[in-house]
This record gives C-alpha cells, structure tokens and sequence, in this order.
C-alpha cells in the first residue's frame, strides 16, 4: 500500500483534484440553473408538474448511458470531460428544481404576505426573505446532490475520465488491491468533508434554525 | 384620515366580500372593524393598503387615492400588524423592528437606535434584541409585530386580529398597554376584531359589518351598546350589553353616603387604617380584605365598577376613594340603580 503511494503519489493526488472539480462544478452549475427554475414553478405553479416530470425522466436516465449518449448529443469528443460536467449538471438540476420549489414552498404564507404588506417589493421579497427562508431546504437538497456526484464521477472512469475511479479501473485492470483501495478511502472522505463544508456553511446562514432548537 | 366612498369588492368567483361600503375613519381615534367571519372587515382592512384593490369606489388615505400610488411605497408609509405577529423567521428581534427603516433606506446606525427604543417602549427588555421570533412567546411576538409597525413611524396603522392568538390574561395586558400607547402617539388606526368585547373597549369608533360585507352600523361603543339599529347588531352586541353599557358611563355624579364609623350594612362595617384608607370588612370575628371584597373605586372609573364592587362586597356597599386612597364615600345597589334611572329620564326629556 505504502509502496503504492510512494510510487503513484503525483497520480493520485491529480486524480483527486479532478474528482474534486467533476463533482462540484455540476453542483455550482445545478445551483445556478435550478434556483430560477424552481422560482419560476413555484411562482407559476402550473410550470411545476412539467417541470418536476421532466426532471424525473432525466434522474432516472442511467449515468453510464449519459455518459455515453451525451457526446453524440451536443457534439463533443467522447473522452472529454465535459461531457461528464454536463451530466451530472443535468441530474443536480433534476435534484435541486424539487429542493428549490420545496423551498420556497416552505417560507410560511403569512410570512410572505406581512413582508409585503409592510413594503418589499417582489424582488426584494425573493433575495432578502423567501430565499434566505428556503436555505435549510435547499441546502439539504445540495447536500445529496453533492454526495450523490463524488460517486457518480467515478463511473466516468470507464470511458476513461473519472478522477479517483481512475484507481479502480486500474486497480482491476492490474489486478492491484491498493488502488482501488485508495480510491474508495478517499472517494467516501472527499464526500464526508464536502457533506460537513456544506453543513458548516448553513450553520453560519441559519443561526435562527439553531436558536429554534436550543 | 381615512375615506371609503362606495367600495365595492367582488371577488373572481362572484363573492362580494364589501358591498357598497361608505365609511370615514377619523385622524389620530381607533376605529375597530367588527362582525362574524366572512362579512368582508378584513378584506375592507386589507384595500386600504392595496392588499386587495377594490373592484370600485375609491379609498383615500390624507386625501390621496390608494390606487394611484406605488403600493410599496404606500404599504411602507402604513403601519401593519397581524394575527400571528408575521414575524421574519430568520432575523433577529432588533432586525425585525428595523425592517421598514431599513426599506426606506435610513442609515444602519439611525435604523437599530430606532428600533432598540422601541423595544423598550413595547415593554421588552434590550436583552431581546438578538433573539430570533421563534425564541420568543405569542405575547412576546406580538409586542415585537407592534414595534415593527411604528418603526418608521407611519400616521397610520392597520391591525388585523393581532392579540386574538394569545391567551385571555396577555391579551388582555396587550389591549391595555396598546391605549395607553396610542393615548401618547395619536395614530390613525384602523382595527379588525370577531370579539365585541375588543371592540367596545378599545374603539373610539365601532363599525359592524354584517354577512355579505354590508356596513349595519357605526357608532361610538357607548351608543352602540345603548342603541344598537336593528336586530342583527343588537344580537351581535350581546344581551348583557345593559350592564356592559355602564362601563362607559363615569361614576363621578354618583352620588355617595358618607363614610362614617356606622358605614356598614348586613352587619359588615367598613375598616379603615389610621389614614382613612379602607382595608377591609368585619363581622364579629369574620373578616375580609378590601381587595378580595371588590376593592373601590374613584369618581373617574364606571359605573360598571361601582354596581360590581356594591354586589361583591359582603357589605352590599361600594366604597369611593379619593386620589389618596381615602374613603369619602358609599354606595349601595339600589341607590346606583336609582341614579341610572334619574340619569335615563333626564336623557329622555332631553331628547324631548
């Protein structure tokens, strides 16, 4: 194991860094596209049923076969790595639009309208109310999609671009146990550190979610 | 000032929450809107800030239409209570009371010393600034909701149900400290109410709404309950509205016996202190204090006070006491209601 580390350190580490970026760039980009659509079917509530089917289409497509489709699709090389960035961007949008609308379906009626009825403006009642409202809900949206992507990457690594599941694929090819050990190990501690970033973060955004259980 | 002149709200479903409603709220009194569920007081409450427009009529707040003004900007000139407080979850006590300031752009600095002197003015302690409403009771929240709605100051305030979510005791301490604050600041205050009871005691004007958003009356609480037009209000004002009419009425014409060391009836006599203030009855060796026998009253309480203190107190006797506290005078039942029969012919020959 120690041998394998020695001799393939430089490899690992840069298979991490890829798993790191393939897994979280989909989650940004998910954010991003998610929150105006789930803002748009929760405020048209008639968007949501089409929304929400369409994105369960898209969850249950296998990742293997989007993978694998998608470069076709749009057009781009197989080994690419964008491919894989558009997938499971494709599936954090699919997860987050319910999270999102769930979200903001959880801000009280009542206190939407006190918050109009004293003055904000709709915009105004988005950023500095509903969302901030919502960010518990969403936030535990964004933990799964983030969780549910570290593993994900790892299927890309046999069409050869998958961060650490490089290592098992490797690992099988050469019948080695310690990469594919390895590569499991810090596979499930990358998605226990971003789990407790993301958790750390809605400790700092939420200390009124706190103060209710105290 | 605020003018409802023949508005009229139909909803989509062809539901007319107001009918027709004419009514004139004047500047700096409460004026309390009152009547069963669904007779259109909360929706009058709610056109008033553009809540809800009216399908048509007009509504004008210092002469101005509501309709021609930009609704965010009218709302923030408007100060705003509900039922459950409607507190923002994720801000703070003093954030929260600065909510309107902050819209209006004042400076940070300004916006929280506003707020910190209102919380104390709501009767929270400063300790509360940095709590989160859900860390706060009903009562509590409600003082906060309060303070918010005077943050900025408005001429104006609509209140809808706000103490009707807490317990009988808080409610009742929260009526009490919101006349004694609106006796300092003069709003203009409209008021939404199911409960008569609030409405009498805390209105300077009452205006009755009936099913199907019809205006039946507005009157002063005195004249309602001595005049209820026809039988809708009267059933809705209640049947011991009589009794309850005396509570607007002043004891400072009634007239007293003196207090002598003879003040006594049914064998009870009255004991003073050294000072002549009344502590207490005796009766051989029974005994019973002033405060659990009705207490007294003063020349400026109602004449609800006095005919409940002559019926409580084992004596059958009220007794008067000047601003000292000391007795200068008793009165029994039968003279009160001798005076309210005097008081009602008087009226009558008036009216004559």
């Amino acid at each position: 194991m120690l041998q394998y580390l020695r001799t393939s350190g430089a490899a690992v580490v840069e298979a991490l860094q890829q798993h790191v970026i393939l897994a979280l760039l989909p989650v940004l980009i998910g954010l991003v596209v998610a929150l105006p659509l789930g803002y748009l079917a929760h405020r048209y509530r008639w968007l949501y049923p089409p929304l929400l089917g369409l994105s369960s289409i898209l969850y249950a497509v296998p990742s293997l076969a989007l993978f694998v489709v998608l470069p076709s699709i749009i057009g781009t090389n197989i080994l690419d790595p964008i491919n894989i960035v558009i997938a499971l961007s494709i599936y954090t949008v699919a997860l987050l639009v319910r999270t999102v609308v769930d979200g903001l379906g959880s801000v009280p009626p009542t206190v939407t309208a006190a918050a109009t009825a004293i003055g904000f403006r709709p915009l105004g009642l988005l950023l500095k109310v509903e969302l901030p409202i919502a960010v518990p809900v969403i936030l535990a949206g964004l933990r799964v999609a983030t969780v549910s992507n570290v593993s994900l990457v790892s299927v890309g690594a046999l069409l050869g671009i998958g961060g650490l599941g490089a290592l098992f694929t490797d690992g099988l090819q050469r019948d080695y146990l310690a990469p594919i050990f390895v590569g499991i190990t810090l596979s499930v501690l990358l998605a226990l550190a971003l789990d407790s970033l993301i958790v750390g973060v809605q400790r700092v955004l939420t200390p009124w979610v706190r103060a209710g259980e105290r | 000032m605020i003018t409802f002149t023949s508005v009229t709200k139909r909803f989509p479903d062809g539901t007319v929450a107001v009918d027709d409603l004419s009514l004139d709220l004047p500047e700096g009194k409460i004026t309390v809107f009152v009547g069963p569920s669904g007779c259109g007081k909360t929706t009058s409450l709610r056109m008033i800030n553009r809540m809800v427009e009216p399908t048509s009529g007009q509504i004008l707040v210092d002469g101005q239409d509501v309709m021609r003004q930009d609704p965010a900007e009218l709302r923030r000139r408007i100060g705003y209570v509900i039922q459950q407080a409607g507190l923002l979850p994720h801000r703070t006590v003093v954030d929260n009371i600065a909510t309107v300031p902050h819209l209006l752009g004042w400076d940070k600095a300004r916006a929280r010393a506003t707020a910190m002197e209102l919380l104390e003015r709501v009767g929270l302690p400063a300790s509360y600034a940095g709590r989160y409403p859900v860390q706060l009771s009903g009562g509590q929240q409600q003082r906060v909701g309060v303070a918010r709605a005077l943050a900025a100051d408005p001429p104006i305030m609509l209140m809808d149900e706000p103490f009707s979510a807490v317990d009988p005791v808080v409610r009742a301490q929260l009526q009490a400290e919101f006349l004694r604050l609106q006796q300092d600041l003069g709003k203009t205050i409209a008021f939404v109410t199911h409960d008569i009871d609030e409405a009498v005691k805390l209105g300077d004007l009452v205006a009755v709404f009936t099913q199907g958003g019809h205006l039946a009356q507005v009157a002063t609480p005195e004249r309602l309950l001595a005049a209820p037009e026809g039988d809708f209000v009267a059933d809705f004002v209640g049947r011991d509205r009589g009794i309850r009419g005396l509570g607007f009425r002043s004891a400072v014409e009634l007239p007293v016996q003196p207090v002598t060391a003879a003040s006594s009836g049914r064998g009870w006599s009255l004991v003073l202190d050294a000072g002549g203030r009344p502590t207490g009855w005796s009766s051989g060796a029974a005994t019973a204090s002033i405060a659990g026998a009705g207490g007294t009253f003063t020349a400026t309480d109602s004449l609800r006070a006095a005919l409940d203190q002559a019926l409580t107190s084992p004596a059958g006797l009220a007794v008067r006491v000047d601003e000292r506290g000391v007795a200068d005078g008793t009165v029994d039942h039968a003279s009160i209601a001798a005076h309210l029969a005097r008081q009602s012919s008087d009226q009558l020959m008036q009216a004559d």
